[in-house]
């Protein structure tokens, strides 16, 4: 439940009106890319379809700054690779046929990966602290 | 009894002090709305004002600005919201909606003869002459951030400003001001931890009266001051890649990835 608030309250403009925030999906796939950049970090990665087409997808996760701070979960530009295998929980577009969603949450290689922050790990201010 | 007891020692408890006059720090917004005023929203259990005192110039241009956020809220790929394409944000709108996580602080720094606001969000900065006379109107250029001069009256810092490029809205939600705008901020030191401002704009061709801001209040981050600048800037090709291949995709106006 915190998670969902905190990607409510922090979407950047137009999240909670673009996706269908009470919906959620889920998708397996292939990554293709990984963009660890402003204003969301965004994955895009390949589903196969039933009758064996290949839709591009992408989903966007919570704001970069606060992705930035959640470093002590393991988030880096490192973090996702092409090839990797995804699964993906996510709150689709509301137009139909979109292939774009939100992320709520997500499995990489058979390991789940936090959205906000999480346990262990140094403090997320730890990453900016003057030395 | 305890927590009488406990209340009454903290009440009794020193405040820190703090000198009225040093407005420096690191400040993050507390104060519930991220509008220019507290107008009813139609969300939550906001009441507020009625509306905006808008002019029919000012509602004719309120209605054009195509908001990602509020009642009125649209997707990104049909708004038409400044933050979406990098644009400056302007004042007041870097002082009332942003000054927020995870976009963070607004640093304020006095120095002899300025006062100056770094905002995180953006990367922005803006800088107030103290003790000036604002320039005759007309020979003012518009700028993003206006021209601005500020005095003390007692403890408060009153800041006016003139000059503002029309482009910028007041805040998240659309509402619009035009470059004859006027404002006002107020800026008090409550406490050692609090900062206070509110706002008013004159603005006839928008608005038909002035018009007031609700009361913002800001909380000092000390801890901030010994933090790196996480350097967030919007960058527009990083902002048009995410729109084109994300966003639009969303809203309906894919353009394939």
């Amino acid at each position: 439940m915190v998670l969902i608030f905190s990607l409510s309250a922090f979407a950047h403009h137009g999240s909670n009106i673009s996706y269908q925030v009470d919906k959620t999906i889920t998708l397996d796939g292939i990554v293709t890319e990984w963009d660890y950049r402003n204003p969301h970090p965004q994955i895009y990665f390949d589903v196969k379809e039933k009758d064996g087409t290949v839709a591009h997808w992408a989903t966007e996760l919570l704001p970069t700054p606060l992705m930035l701070r959640n470093l002590n979960v393991g988030w880096s530009r490192t973090t996702v690779k092409p090839n990797d295998r995804i699964t993906l929980v996510c709150n689709p577009s509301r137009v139909a046929g979109a292939k774009a969603c939100l992320a709520r949450e997500l499995t990489l290689n058979g390991k789940s990966w936090p959205l906000g922050a999480g346990p262990g790990g140094p403090a997320p201010a730890a990453r900016g602290a003057r030395q | 009894m305890l927590g009488l007891a406990l209340l009454m020692l903290l009440a009794q408890a020193p405040q820190a002090k703090f000198d009225p006059h040093d407005l420096s720090g690191h400040w993050n917004r507390t104060s519930r709305f991220q509008t220019f005023s507290n107008v009813f929203s139609g969300q939550g259990n906001a009441t507020g004002t009625a509306e905006a005192p808008f002019t029919p110039a000012g509602k004719a241009k309120f209605e054009a600005n195509k908001p990602g956020y509020g009642p009125r809220a649209v997707p990104p790929a049909i708004g038409n919201d400044p933050m979406g394409t990098c644009d400056p944000l302007g004042i007041p709108r870097l002082l009332n909606t942003e000054v927020i996580t995870p976009h963070q602080t607004m640093e304020i720094v006095q120095v002899p003869g300025r006062m100056i606001q770094f905002f995180e969000w953006h990367h922005d900065w803006r800088e107030v002459f103290v003790d000036r006379q604002l320039p005759a109107a007309d020979t003012v250029e518009p700028t993003w951030n206006g021209t601005s001069v500020g005095k003390w009256e007692g403890d408060v810092f009153v800041v006016d400003s003139i000059g503002f490029d029309d482009r910028t809205w007041l805040d998240k939600f659309g509402y619009p001001h035009s470059e004859n705008m006027k404002l006002q901020e107020r800026y008090r030191r409550i406490d050692a931890d609090t900062l206070e401002l509110t706002m008013t704009i004159t603005d006839p061709e928008m608005y038909t009266r002035p018009w007031v801001s609700d009361t913002k209040l800001f909380r000092i981050d000390r801890a901030k001051s010994s933090r790196w600048d996480e350097q967030i800037y919007c960058v527009p090709t990083e902002e048009y890649k995410f729109n084109q291949r994300v966003r639009d995709e969303a809203g309906g106006r894919g353009a394939g990835k």
